[in-house]
């Protein structure tokens, strides 16, 4: 049974923000402008991204209203009727709420009466875990059609307030805290979705899945990206271990952090999954059309790429697109976004019988998600 | 989430580099051994993070002790190396006049880097009758054991698989270790010169590693020697870093 990406659709909150227009909506932490933006921005080079909350670090859309919104369009664009989605599946980092998962909140929202639900929870590649679970559940056929949402509303943890509260953490005693505002000059909002069904679209393209596999690396590697801890070793404490909730967010243990003496472990396993598909004979290096990644190449500019290139399994540059520098890095709902977007970009010539690579690489503790799409037409 | 770009500066490709490495063209048998001694250099890579003194490098916890422990361990590996190393040089015959000369101009530009440990290990604290008089721990034993074998054996053309580890580790060292067990412990650079000093060639060696590879590598049974040397150093080499915490008593 072949399962296919018959619709999409993506929503981003407000309007494009500037690299320069960012720390306006966040918020300069005690009234100081950031020391560490230019050169986080410099390195990300992140043009413009979307926040669901305005310059007075109020909420303009919840989480479940921009993955309801995503949803919609989706459904909205579908060749098939509401009733025939048999599961919604939905990814994200962060609910609105820590209890009930966010997929109960999205049905809601949409009004899908009586149909399964799934809400995975991770960092980027909790989206990848969602759609491989409704692709299995289309194949098992029990259902016709299921979509899968991916839904990010990051800038809730990364409004000044956050920062000025945390005055017991490592962020309020270093006058820089590289690891603490990594994230914060990096991540934005948005939402994706897909519909999954058992037959191509009647109209215009498809993506045929071929494969979902992942490879997770948490057994030797730390702790890389996380919230819920102070970010001090000595301290195993996770958030809810203080004795009240306003202890944990004053040690820091309710912000944002990305150890970025580890990321590159993230790359290297991120080749070594793409080199264990090749060995397996999953992925043809030289018959992938595109390449969708989380990242663009510049991020990759390591040596481990020309000894992929010298092994003869480098995709060429040319082949590689994301639109993560004007749509902003949005954690689990990038790739969706991404997929949404190339499907009507002019920047790309997409033709029937293409095959599309994709990559999502989750730094939180080294997991590695890896998809082949075919281009079809019905 | 992340950005691979910032603070990895070590791994930055430069234009030279650039350019010569759109210059290399393997053989098809020499592409497939380099894909299968990546994985395995991935995977090494990957296992030194649940070594325990490693972690503390990755966890931050890592000490000026922890770097004397380390060093003191290294430099029986770094002595038996160039060893193992003239030795493969001389059991390659006259039909591998070439790779010959490649391993005794490596050997050469090696075979005295226990000097600069020394040197490290005292500008870490410690005494140079100490490191000088320290054994081969559990770890360097099979691993030395296993490497002399190897090279004594005619034309051990898979050691490139050897080679591809050591190099790696100490391209890695360089790259992701000397400036954070120097930002971790408050040493200096005076204490990591060994580290830091494979890096100077790194280029060139891998070049020759290249060149060596589309010789010798020309079908599948030797892909396998190359690759199975390389898992067997890759175990051997971890087993030694494993060890470096347990007394020999």
């Amino acid at each position: 049974m072949s399962v296919y990406i018959t619709s999409t659709g993506m929503f981003l909150p407000g309007p494009p923000i500037a690299v320069e227009e960012v720390e306006g909506i966040l918020g300069a932490v005690n009234g100081k402008p950031s020391s560490l933006r230019v050169q986080i921005q410099k390195a990300n080079k992140i043009q413009t991204r979307h926040y669901a909350i305005d310059a007075n670090q109020q909420t303009t859309h919840s989480n479940t209203q921009m993955a309801s919104a995503a949803a919609t369009q989706c459904l909205d664009r579908a060749f098939v009727a509401r009733e025939k989605v048999g599961l919604l599946a939905v990814a994200t980092t962060q609910g609105d709420h820590p209890a009930p998962g966010m997929a109960s909140m999205v049905q809601a929202e949409l009004g899908l009466a009586e149909l399964e639900i799934l809400t995975t929870h991770g960092i980027c590649s909790s989206s990848m875990m969602a759609l491989k679970a409704a692709w299995n559940s289309l194949r098992l056929e029990e259902h016709e059609a299921a979509l899968v949402v991916s839904s990010e509303l990051a800038s809730r943890l990364l409004k000044k307030q956050r920062y000025e509260a945390a005055t017991g953490s490592t962020y309020a005693e270093k006058r820089i805290d590289f690891n603490t505002e990594f994230l914060r000059w990096m991540l934005s909002d948005g939402a994706g979705a897909l519909m999954l069904q058992n037959k191509p679209a009647p109209k215009g393209l498809s993506l045929r899945i071929d494969w979902v596999r992942g490879f997770s690396h948490a057994h030797a590697f730390p702790t890389c990206m996380s919230v819920g801890s102070a970010g001090r070793v000595e301290d195993a404490r996770t958030w809810q271990d203080y004795s009240t909730y306003a202890e944990a967010e004053t040690a820091g243990a309710l912000l944002l952090r990305q150890d970025v003496r580890l990321l590159d472990n993230i790359l290297r396993m991120g080749v070594d999954g793409y080199l264990r598909l090749v060995q397996e004979g999953v992925s043809k290096p030289l018959e992938v059309d595109h390449f969708l990644c989380h990242y663009s190449s510049h991020h990759f500019r390591d040596k481990i790429l020309d000894l992929l290139d010298a092994a003869g399994v480098g995709i060429p540059e040319e082949r590689w697109w994301t639109n993560l520098y004007t749509r902003g890095n949005t954690g689990a709902a990038s790739l969706f976004i991404m997929i949404d977007e190339f499907l009507r970009t002019d920047e790309v010539d997409i033709q029937e019988g293409q095959t599309v690579l994709c990559f999502v690489p989750e730094s939180g503790r080294f997991n590695t998600a890896y998809m082949q799409l075919t281009v079809v037409k019905q | 989430m992340n950005d691979g770009e910032i603070l990895i500066d070590g791994a930055q490709r430069s234009q030279t580099e650039v350019e010569r490495a759109e210059g290399i063209d393997l053989n098809p048998h020499a592409q497939a051994c380099l894909q299968r001694l990546l994985r395995v250099w991935l995977g090494f890579e990957r296992d030194l993070s649940t070594v325990p003194l490693l972690r503390r490098i990755d966890l931050g916890t890592y000490t000026v002790e922890d770097h004397r422990c380390l060093l003191l361990n290294l430099r029986q590996q770094v002595i038996e190396g160039s060893r193992w190393i003239t030795r493969a040089a001389s059991s390659f015959d006259r039909n591998h006049a070439e790779i010959r000369s490649t391993i005794i101009a490596h050997a050469v530009d090696e075979h005295r880097d226990y000097e600069l440990l020394e040197r490290d290990y005292v500008a870490s604290g410690g005494r140079v009758e100490d490191i000088q008089a320290m054994e081969r721990n559990l770890g360097s034993e099979a691993l030395h054991g296993y490497l002399m074998h190897r090279s004594s054996r005619p034309n051990p053309i898979d050691l490139l698989g050897a080679m591809w580890i050591i190099e790696g580790l100490g391209e890695k060292m360089a790259r992701s270790w000397a400036d954070q067990i120097q930002e971790l412990t408050g040493l200096t650079e005076d204490s990591t010169r060994f580290m830091t000093y494979h890096a100077h060639n790194d280029g060139d060696h891998m070049l020759r590693f290249y060149a060596m590879l589309d010789e010798v590598c020309v079908n599948e049974e030797r892909t396998r020697a190359i690759v199975k040397t390389a898992k067997v150093v890759a175990r051997l080499y971890r087993l030694q870093l494993e060890e470096v915490e347990h007394g020999l008593e």
